[in-house]
């Protein structure tokens, strides 16, 4: 028989049985949408986590406190500088950072402060919307400078685009300082805090007047290279275990950029994994339902097999019919369930849940959902094939 | 004349248990072209085993067949498949039409398994059915029609591929003494237009219409009763 004509038996009878066939499908209409949303979240997921880190450059380390624990002596500025004498690490400063009132004139917000050294710009790629940024004069003069995140520019100037907040005073925790710059909008969220947030003092200034001399810094130190990366980690280790005799190396952690874009990238797929696994399941049991329903269809088709093979019907021919039977039931779950994971999309959104549609989550969708009818299929089609055709026949 | 059916000492053994059951003992048979046969006797006598393996559903347990020249106990599965298609029209008792298909589609299905392209078998399909008078009922589903039109599609089904033999198994046993004179009629016509055609009963009525007769008891063929 022509596939063509194969085909169109097998549409007729999934066709007469409509509402088994919908009700066999619901689960491959479940397992296919997850899958499409695993991959849309996951994909989504992954951007999110480029996004994020992409203005970090993988050769930043970081040196902090540790999470748990005591610092009994604090980093300080002379860390930075005995950093930057390593041959790995072409710059290190340290940061300080807190949370307060910002406020000009009458309006006032809450937003995050640090206090930084001017090469701060440089390895966060800053770039200005007005005036500029903090010098090295700033910082050696002790000039109560700020610059402004473009948020909390936006917030200050209170919806009034012709408010030049260059040269005005500000207070920052209840502390006076000068505008001298603000920042062009970023647009991404760094993990944890948002610079377009923040507001950057001078470090020393900051260090006075807003956080107190007790503050613990994070020391931020930039690789010569990427390949320096591991030599310029075992350096500061060895630097702070000389310098901190109390306490020692252990006090502190120390992160590399790269390597928490690897871990934050490591956890976003191993998430997806974790979806993936829950639609597979959900396509087992699906397909194990398929096969039930198969196995009926051929119960009661026994006959019909019968009266087929006496006109000529090779097993092949059963076979393959009954399979394609299957394949279709699936299929058209899979892609129904497509769609509806494609609609299902504007509800991820909505509660914020990152989620990019892709060609390849609908043909891996589609690709599992055909894999289960096929695997699912095959043992009743097998069974219909090797029907004996008298036994088929007499079978009432 | 050339020999459709060719059977030589056909032995069928069932084992029910540790009990052998000879349903066919020793059945020679010659069909020859053109010939209009009754198989006659009574239930449990073996009628449906010999059509099996006349029918090539069925292999026997020992003897020799030979169905239009070709030998039967070498056939794989797939060529009694292609043999059936080609070689044997089936009438059965309940009609067997496919309940999903129209009467159309069900004549047209031996040619659709030759590999036969639609266009042209639904043709052919649509002459068969108009010649049995079944032309207003093209599109029908089997439960749409009475037995003796089923019986009709049936037929039209069992002759569309022009086998060289129409096997029939009890093709009145479901039908009122009106549609099964007229399926007896039709048979009658066939076999004048050169069909060769057997047909298996228990009803002495229906066989005494056929050219020929011959009795089988307990699993033994004999040309009397
Ligand atoms: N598969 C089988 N296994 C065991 N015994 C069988 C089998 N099929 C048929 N028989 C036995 O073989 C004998 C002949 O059976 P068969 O079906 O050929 O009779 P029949 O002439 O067609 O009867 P009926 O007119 O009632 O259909 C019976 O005694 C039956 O019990
Ligand atoms: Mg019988």
């Amino acid at each position: 028989m022509q596939l063509k004509q194969l085909f169109k038996m097998v549409l007729i009878n999934i066709y007469t049985n409509k509402i088994r066939t919908f009700l066999t499908t619901l689960g491959v209409i479940v397992g296919t949408a997850t899958i499409f949303l695993v991959v849309a979240i996951g994909k989504g997921g992954e951007a999110q986590v480029n996004q994020q880190y992409s203005r970090l450059n993988v050769g930043t380390i970081m040196v902090m406190p540790a999470m748990r624990g005591k610092v009994i002596s604090p980093l300080s500025k002379s860390d930075a500088e005995l950093f930057q004498e390593s041959p790995y690490i072409s710059v290190a400063f340290p940061i300080l950072s807190g949370r307060g009132d910002i406020s000009y004139n009458s309006i006032s917000c809450t937003g995050s402060f640090s206090a930084i050294e001017p090469e701060f710009q440089e390895v966060n790629h800053f770039t200005l919307k007005e005036g500029s940024f903090l010098s090295a004069e700033d910082e050696s003069n002790q000039n109560k400078y700020v610059i402004l995140g473009a948020e909390i520019a936006e917030t200050l100037k209170d919806g009034d685009p012709s408010v030049n907040l260059i040269g005005e005073t500000i207070t920052v925790s209840s502390r006076r300082f000068k505008v001298i710059g603000i920042l062009d909008l970023l647009g991404d969220s760094g993990p944890g805090l948002s610079y377009d947030e923040s507001v950057f003092v001078p470090y020393t200034v900051g260090q006075k007047y807003l956080l107190g001399s007790k503050a613990n810094p994070t020391i931020v130190a930039q690789a010569a290279d990427i390949e320096s990366v591991q030599n310029a980690i075992a350096d500061i280790t060895s630097i702070l275990d000389e310098n901190h005799r109390i306490g020692g190396a252990e006090q502190f952690r120390v992160r590399d950029a790269g390597s928490r874009l690897a871990a934050a990238q490591e956890s976003a797929r191993t998430m997806s994994l974790l979806l993936l696994a829950v639609a597979i399941v959900v396509l087992i049991v699906s397909g194990i339902g398929i096969m039930n329903v198969m196995f009926v269809s051929v119960k009661e088709r026994t006959k019909e097999i019968g009266t087929l093979k006496a006109i000529g019907a090779k097993k092949k021919e059963i076979l393959t019919q009954f399979l394609s039977e299957a394949v279709v039931i699936s299929l058209v779950g899979g892609i129904i369930g497509v769609i509806i994971g494609g609609a299902t999309l504007p509800i991820l959104s909505y509660f914020s849940l990152p989620a990019l549609p892709s060609l390849s989550g609908v043909l891996l969708g589609l690709l599992f959902s055909a894999i289960t009818g096929i695997f699912f299929g095959f043992y009743p089609a097998l069974k219909a094939a090797s029907l004996n055709p008298i036994e088929a026949l007499r079978y009432e | 004349m050339k020999c459709i059916i060719e059977a030589k000492n056909l032995i069928k053994l069932y084992q029910s248990g540790s009990e052998e059951l000879r349903a066919l003992d020793n059945v020679s048979l010659q069909v020859r072209e053109n010939d209009y046969l009754a198989i006659l006797g009574p239930s449990g006598s073996g009628k449906s085993t010999l059509m099996n393996i006349l029918g090539c559903l069925d292999i026997p347990t020992s003897g020799e067949y030979f169905l239009d020249e070709e030998n039967i106990l070498e056939s794989s599965e797939d060529k009694l498949a292609e043999l059936r298609n080609k070689k044997i029209g089936f009438v059965f008792q309940k009609f067997n039409l496919l309940p999903r298909l129209t009467a159309l589609q069900n004549v047209m299905l031996p040619l659709l398994y030759r590999g036969m392209d639609e266009k042209q078998a639904e043709q052919r399909a649509t002459e068969k059915l108009d010649i049995l008078g079944l032309k207003n009922r093209l599109s029908h589903r089997p439960n749409e029609l009475s037995g003796g039109q089923q019986q009709r599609v049936a037929i039209a089904r069992a002759i569309i591929g022009n086998p060289p033999l129409i096997l029939a198994d009890e093709p009145t046993g479901n039908l009122d003494s009106k549609s099964s004179l007229d399926v007896i009629n039709i048979f009658a016509e066939l076999n004048t237009q050169g069909n060769t055609i057997v047909v298996i009963t228990h009803d002495v009525e229906v066989a005494e219409k056929m050219e020929k007769v011959v009795y089988i008891k307990d699993g033994r063929l004999s040309k009397t009763s």
